[in-house]
């Protein structure tokens, strides 16, 4: 994020304090890996069969994630803007976007928009739409970035009004611009306000990528859901999966709760 | 001479209530107004319209040559001219060296070397070089306000805006605050100032003008407008404050 240049981080100095939760983590690498050595096979086999999928998801997730971070502010600004257009813009975007389910979306832009362009290259006769391909993982991308930006703009809005008017007009009367004042001043104290919810972003959106699996992508759930079927197992499989979900879902929650203690405020 | 803020027929509504009234004001380099009134008087609002945090409905106002009217325009003149707010509005995830120097990069485009100098040297002025590395909450409201008014200077202001900058302060720190704007006015410094400070109006001020309902209802020298005013609500309000 948008930090001051001469800003000096703002560690909590305080000694031993020693994140218990990571015990948590601990503890299911833990079963995960007494699994793979007790029962090699199916346990060993899941876990290889599934494990480019588990890379799919790290990846979608955290490039979706970035460019919701980004989308997601330019939202939340046009929302907080004076122009009626923008405004006026942002909110449609946010209550219809919000409003479908993300299933449908993802649905949507896999299956439906290749046909919008398609049609439209074949009407106008533009053949680089007609013969426009989708490519399922950059589809699922845009899916999640348009979703979750949706969710995130109002995160974004609920920090920056936090911040008290005066704020944003002391950086004004300084002569700093409106951009200025926001990346100075108003988003490096917002930041501090929305970690949590950001982080609780990152972690539903980490598990609602698993229904990119009906897209054609291969991430973790659909890696399963072939080696389920191929080896009829499913106690064993989904055992496995889930404790891979819960890998990177607590490993996430730690990395939050780190860059909270990071960006909290000097006491 | 031309005046270094002219302020014409200005009108000003929130909504439904008229908060200026066709105000008009001029204030010549170096001098010292002090403007005070009842709340909702609409002398607050008079102030930010100088550097238009407040936009004004109709009206002229010229800020050291520059009209209020373009977006550039606003951005030049508040740089030239510094605002000390009644909650001080510092910066509380800067130190207070970070505080004075962040819009000397950013809008002078000071080296950081230059901005620290700069910074360090008004802190001195304002007698708390010695909290340069220290956080906002953790100093006194007197404190924090002599930073306020240090990180406006860092600007070279031409002008400085005093919104009620003592109303907030426990008493023990109003002097404090008062000394450095006494100094600010000997050194010859254009000010507009709202404040009830009899004592510092008498010290530096040129002018005390009583604002009511959106109206300036009588300016004077201090020491006239405080012991001796014609207006009937003048003496009102004094009675009241006295």
């Amino acid at each position: 994020m948008a930090l001051a240049p001469n800003q000096k981080p703002l560690v909590e100095k305080k000694k031993n304090s020693f994140d218990r939760w990571w015990l948590l983590l601990a503890a299911v690498i833990i079963i995960i890996v007494i699994l793979i050595f007790t029962s090699p096979d199916p346990y060993y086999r899941i876990f290889k069969y599934v494990q480019s999928g588990l890379w799919t998801t790290v990846s979608l997730t955290c490039i979706s994630f970035a460019l919701v971070l980004v989308v997601g502010l330019i939202i939340a600004l046009m929302r907080l803007s004076r122009s009626k257009a923008l405004r006026g813009f942002a909110t449609v975007f946010v209550e219809v976007i919000r409003g479908i389910p993300l299933m449908v979306q993802l649905i949507f832009w896999y299956f439906a928009f290749p046909a919008v362009i398609q049609g439209i290259g074949d009407s106008w006769g533009i053949q680089a739409f007609s013969d426009f391909k989708t490519n399922a993982i950059a589809m699922a991308i845009i899916g999640l970035t348009i979703c979750y930006s949706a969710y995130m703009s109002e995160v974004y809005r609920a920090g920056i009004q936090s911040i008290t008017k005066g704020q944003m007009e002391a950086a004004r009367s300084l002569g700093m611009n409106y951009f200025q004042a926001m990346r100075y001043v108003i988003l490096p104290q917002a930041i501090r306000v929305i970690l949590p919810p950001v982080g609780n972003e990152f972690i539903t959106l980490l598990k609602d990528s698993s229904l990119v699996s009906v897209v054609a992508v291969a991430d973790m759930t659909r890696r399963g859901r072939e080696f389920m079927a191929a080896n009829f197992i499913p106690l064993q499989t989904w055992a496995m999966i889930a404790l891979l979900y819960l890998v990177l879902t607590l490993l996430a929650g730690r990395l939050v709760a780190w860059l909270e203690r990071r960006f909290r405020l000097e006491k | 001479m031309e005046p270094i803020i002219h302020i014409e027929n200005i009108h000003k509504h929130f909504g439904g209530v008229h908060a200026l009234k066709g105000v008009s004001l001029d204030v010549q380099k170096g001098e010292v107004v002090l403007i005070i009134g009842p709340s909702g008087s609409g002398k607050s609002t008079l102030l930010r319209c100088i550097n238009r945090l407040e936009e004004f409905d109709s009206g002229k106002i010229i800020v050291d040559g520059i009209p209020l009217e373009t977006a550039e325009n606003i951005n030049q003149v508040r740089t030239e001219v510094g605002m000390v707010f009644q909650q001080f509005n510092l910066f509380p995830h800067l130190s207070v060296i970070d505080n004075i120097t962040l819009a000397q990069m950013v809008v002078r485009k000071r080296s950081k070397e230059e901005a620290v100098a700069v910074g360090k040297q008004l802190l001195e002025k304002v007698g708390i070089h010695e909290k340069a590395n220290a956080f906002p909450m953790q100093l006194s409201g007197g404190q924090q306000q002599r930073v306020a008014i240090a990180r406006a200077l860092a600007m070279n202001p031409k002008i400085m805006l005093f919104d009620e900058p003592t109303s907030a302060l426990d008493p023990e720190m109003i002097q404090e605050v008062l000394d450095v704007m006494l100094n600010l006015a000997k050194e010859g410094m254009t000010m507009v100032v709202v404040s009830h400070e009899m004592g510092f109006a008498r010290a530096a001020a040129n002018r005390a003008i009583l604002m009511d309902a959106g109206q300036i209802i009588e300016e004077a020298p201090p020491d006239i407008l405080f012991t001796n005013p014609k207006e009937e609500r003048t003496k009102l309000f004094l009675s009241k404050i006295l």
